[in-house]
């Protein structure tokens, strides 16, 4: 049986969820950071509704991303389309980790869509690189003296025929890719982008498209993340960082910045929610700590320690998928872990009847 | 369980039923009066009027684009508002879950979203399933992926193109076929800014009318029962009258439903070279016996475009209002959001009229639907101010006191004096779509139909009347009260029994791996994702 924690005692899992349900009863500024599938997210959200908490995703590329997206929308391409059909691909900053795989597949292939069959690279800022031993070919478009945002802005302006107070490196060579090319991509994520810059990005594309085709393949810092900000969507109509602390859902990007609430000393219970593994807790003090993890062991500090598995490795989940650009079902080799759901429906069993918001 | 509801004026027309009279469910099912039992539940449903559930054949209510228009929007949410916290998720804006609560109170308990991109069918099957009470239903989206334009360009076989829309419709777990803007989407793709019935997608040489007509005769061969739903070339744009008028002829006497009517009804007269065309369509329709229309009514106000028409959405962004929208280059169709505000200006006059024209021009309400193209033309919560017009031309005459006078001129609608009775209405929301789309366990209180009924309190304030049911039961429950959410339950999204020949999933298996470098599995779903218990109905094909 999988045994759970309360402080660092073992204890029955039946009696850490009994307990973590007592601590989110009595809490009056509970708030959740959620890291785990569809469902779980599901789950965690109707928790939020019954104990007035605000939730959020641990990773602050996801509220960037958010942000540039409620701003400023914009054009956006699919993985599979980019896969298939971009000619010329600029890479814009740092991308994150799983989207590495992507980025290499598209070094190996070319496109077979709309008569292309070669692919050509740059690269925007210094943020990213291509897998060693790869042989892809690539032009940096740099500024001196300014970062990834003044980079980007300088290229826009150029590309508006405006003067910029350094000229962008290797410009000449991207006009002329530009000009040759039938479908251009740019890619860009949040973990590394503030969001001016992925609305800048934009705003260069608005204007390519003027005359040209291009779009924009944004590959969210976090899958879970970009996961958990669909199903909070169509569940409360905002995405994250939304709060039920009045009754109703609040959408406040500041505000019901979870990272913050706790840094600032406002939440005096977090229930921290992350199924991939090596994820640790922000540091917080006198706040409690609800932890359900992927762990052999208490986490420090926890009120409750409550193991879970990881989705898609010790459960079957639906994951949001950077590859495809949608969700997916993923099939697992069972293990004895729980998913964050099943735990956090037993949790929302254990609270009282009438759970009043407490904010 | 024996329920009856007593004493109401039903009206049945299935059954040619119109009078006062009772309604028997039991279990779950309508059944004939029970002699000699007495039921368990009486409603007293005098001076009411008792219908079958309502039916909505074209609504955009869940998926994708819904949930991008949802993302982009948040400031457009009624959540800012306070709200009582009294049931699970329901002080939420415009979520999945009120889209439940407020089609119930309306009477409406089976509605379809029209738009769903295969590729995407998971996520819009889990927003469907957030959907309390109603059941739903999805159509696919065809005729922009590059896979059937290959086959058509390659002059494959019939035979093998039906097996690619059997697989489509049974791994996405849809109730028919829907093709938008064929070909325009994969040719915006190649920076093409223009696009109708016969021109050429490049790169594929495939021509618009080509893809439709494959698509007419793959559904028909297939037994689909709802035939290929189309959404025309040149959406929203003057003369596009004509496109729709082409589109008519094309269908050649097979079944053909044309989307959203009222936005090709414009013609080019007028100083500003936009006119209501509305009145040569409608009799387009009238003399044209196999095709079936919805109107896509506008109502003014602000509201969002969700639309699977990328070159039209992309074109419409300089409308935008608030000024922000997105474009998505996805596989196949893609999509586009574009939030808009009609506005009581010639434009949005002559929408408003040219759809009320189609309703009131169109003599049958077996072939047109009842629809504001959710939310394209309007929110579904619309539905009962639009009922009003249609059935008092009092209110339109009071409505067209306010709107732009040139525009009026511009319509033959301030002479149509045609008022929709309850028969029609009826007709036009819950026999004819059930058999639109081959439901035949609905729209009709017949024994045996499931207990889906609806019941209005009589009322002179007609919109007051369809807004808020005196009782609605789902599946024999009651689930609304004096126009309350009483009961939640989870209903089902109908899909249907394609059987896709093993061959294809083969030649598709291939084709993913050697262009997207992933196995099928990526594109298909087992039932359990859904994360609910039985979330799928079951449609048989015609035989």
């Amino acid at each position: 049986m999988t045994v759970a924690w309360i402080g660092n005692r073992d204890a029955l899992v039946q009696d850490a969820v009994k307990h973590a349900a007592e601590l989110l009863a009595a809490s009056r500024c509970p708030v959740i950071s959620i890291d785990v599938d569809i469902e779980g997210t599901r789950a965690a959200i109707a928790l939020a509704q019954r104990i007035g908490a605000a939730y959020d995703h641990p990773d602050p590329g996801v509220a960037r991303e958010t942000a540039a997206f409620v701003d400023a929308g914009g054009i956006f391409a699919s993985p599979g389309e980019v896969r298939r059909r971009a000619d010329l691909v600029v890479l814009v900053g740092g991308l994150p980790q799983e989207a590495q795989a992507f980025v290499a597949e598209l070094a190996e292939t070319t496109p077979d869509l709309a008569g292309a069959n070669a692919r050509d690279f740059f690269l925007v800022g210094n943020g990213t690189a291509f897998p060693a031993g790869s042989n892809v070919t690539s032009t940096s478009l740099t500024c001196e003296g300014t970062d990834l945002a003044g980079t980007v802005a300088a290229l826009r302006a150029r590309h508006a025929g405006r003067h910029t107070a350094a000229p962008v490196e290797n410009l000449d060579q991207f006009v002329d890719a530009l000009s040759g090319a039938r479908f251009t991509t740019f890619i860009c994520s949040g973990s590394d982008a503030h969001p001016l810059v992925l609305e800048m990005m934009q705003g260069l594309v608005a204007d390519l498209n003027k005359k040209v085709r291009a779009s924009i393949l944004a590959l969210p810092s976090s899958e879970a993340g970009w996961g958990s900000t669909l199903v909070s969507t169509w569940t409360t109509g905002f995405p994250l960082r939304t709060s039920f602390s009045r009754g109703a859902a609040e959408f406040d990007p500041w505000r019901w910045n979870v990272g913050r609430m706790i840094e600032e000393g406002e939440a005096d219970l977090h229930l921290w929610i992350a199924a991939t593994p090596g994820r640790q807790p922000p540091p917080r003090e006198n706040i409690g700590l609800i932890a359900l993890t992927k762990t052999d062991q208490p986490v420090a500090d926890a009120a409750v320690t409550i193991p879970i598995g990881e989705p898609g490795e010790d459960h079957d989940a639906v994951m949001f998928s950077n590859r495809i650009g949608t969700i997916a079902a993923r099939k697992a080799e069972s293990s004895d872990l729980p998913s964050s759901a099943s735990i956090l429906k037993a949790i929302a069993e254990h609270l009282p009847a009438e759970t009043d918001s407490p904010c | 369980m024996l329920t009856r509801i007593e004493g109401g004026q039903v009206i049945d027309p299935v059954n040619g039923r119109h009078g006062v009279g009772d309604v028997w469910i039991e279990d779950g099912i309508i059944v004939e009066p029970p002699a000699g039992r007495q039921p368990d539940t009486t409603i007293d449903a005098t001076g009411c009027i008792v219908m079958a559930g309502a039916i909505d054949i074209h609504s955009h209510i869940g998926g994708g684009n819904v949930n991008t228009a949802r993302l982009l929007l948040p400031e457009h949410h009624s959540a800012h508002l306070p709200r009582p916290t009294a049931t699970p998720l329901s002080n939420l804006g415009w979520t999945a879950y009120q889209t439940g609560c407020l089609y119930a109170q309306m009477g409406f308990t089976t509605v379809v979203e029209p738009a769903m991109a295969p590729g995407n069918a998971l996520h819009t099957h889990l927003e469907l399933a957030d959907i309390p009470i109603i059941d739903k239903a999805t159509l696919a989206i065809l005729g922009n992926d590059d896979f059937l334009l290959s086959l058509v360009r390659d002059n494959a076989s019939t035979g093998m193109i039906e097996d690619y829309v059997a697989w489509t419709v049974a791994s996405s777990r849809a109730l028919g076929v829907k093709v938008i803007n064929a070909g325009g989407s994969a040719a915006f793709k190649e920076n093409v800014r223009t696009f109708s019935l016969d021109d050429v997608v490049p790169s594929y040489g495939v021509s618009s009318r080509n893809i439709v007509k494959v698509l007419q005769a793959a559904v028909t061969n297939l037994g689909i029962p709802h035939p290929l739903h189309v959404h025309c070339n040149n959406l929203g744009v003057p003369g596009a009258a004509d496109t729709a008028a082409a589109t008519i002829a094309a269908a050649e006497g097979v079944p053909l439903h044309l989307a959203h009517l009222q936005f090709y009804g414009y013609g080019t007269e007028g100083k500003r070279r936009f006119s209501s065309a509305a009145s040569q369509l409608a009799e387009l329709v009238n003399s044209t016996p196999e095709i079936t229309v919805d109107v896509g009514q506008v109502m003014f106000g602000q509201t969002v475009t969700i639309s699977s028409d990328v070159l039209r959405q992309f074109s419409a962004r300089r409308n935008a209002n608030p000024k922000k929208s997105v474009i998505i280059d996805g596989d196949g169709n893609g999509g586009g959001i574009v939030p808009y505000s009609y506005r009581k200006d010639l434009y949005g006059s002559l929408q408003w009229a040219a759809g009320l024209e189609l309703f009131l021009l169109i003599n049958d309400p077996w072939r047109v639907f009842f629809t504001t193209d959710h939310p394209n033309g309007a929110p579904f919560t619309a539905y009962p101010a639009l009922f009003e017009l249609l059935m008092r031309r009092e209110a339109r005459s009071e409505m067209m006191e306010g709107l732009h006078r040139g525009a009026l001129e511009l319509t033959t609608l301030p002479s149509l004096d045609r008022e929709y009775t309850l028969e029609e209405i009826a007709i036009m929301t819950r026999a004819a779509p059930a058999k639109l789309l081959g439901l035949t366990d609905r729209g009709h209180m017949g024994p045996g139909a499931i207990g889906d009924v609806a019941v209005y309190r009589k009322d002179a304030d007609i919109s007051k009347m369809f807004g808020a049911a005196a009782f609605v039961f789902k599946n024999g429950e009651l689930v609304v009260k004096d126009g309350d959410v009483v009961a939640l339950r989870w209903g089902k999204a109908l899909r249907l029994m394609t059987q896709p020949d093993q061959a294809i999933v083969k030649r598709l298996e291939t084709y993913h791996q050697e262009r997207y470098g992933l196995s099928l599995d990526w594109f298909d779903f087992p039932d359990w994702a859904i994360g609910r218990e039985q979330p799928f109905g079951e449609v048989q094909c015609k035989a």
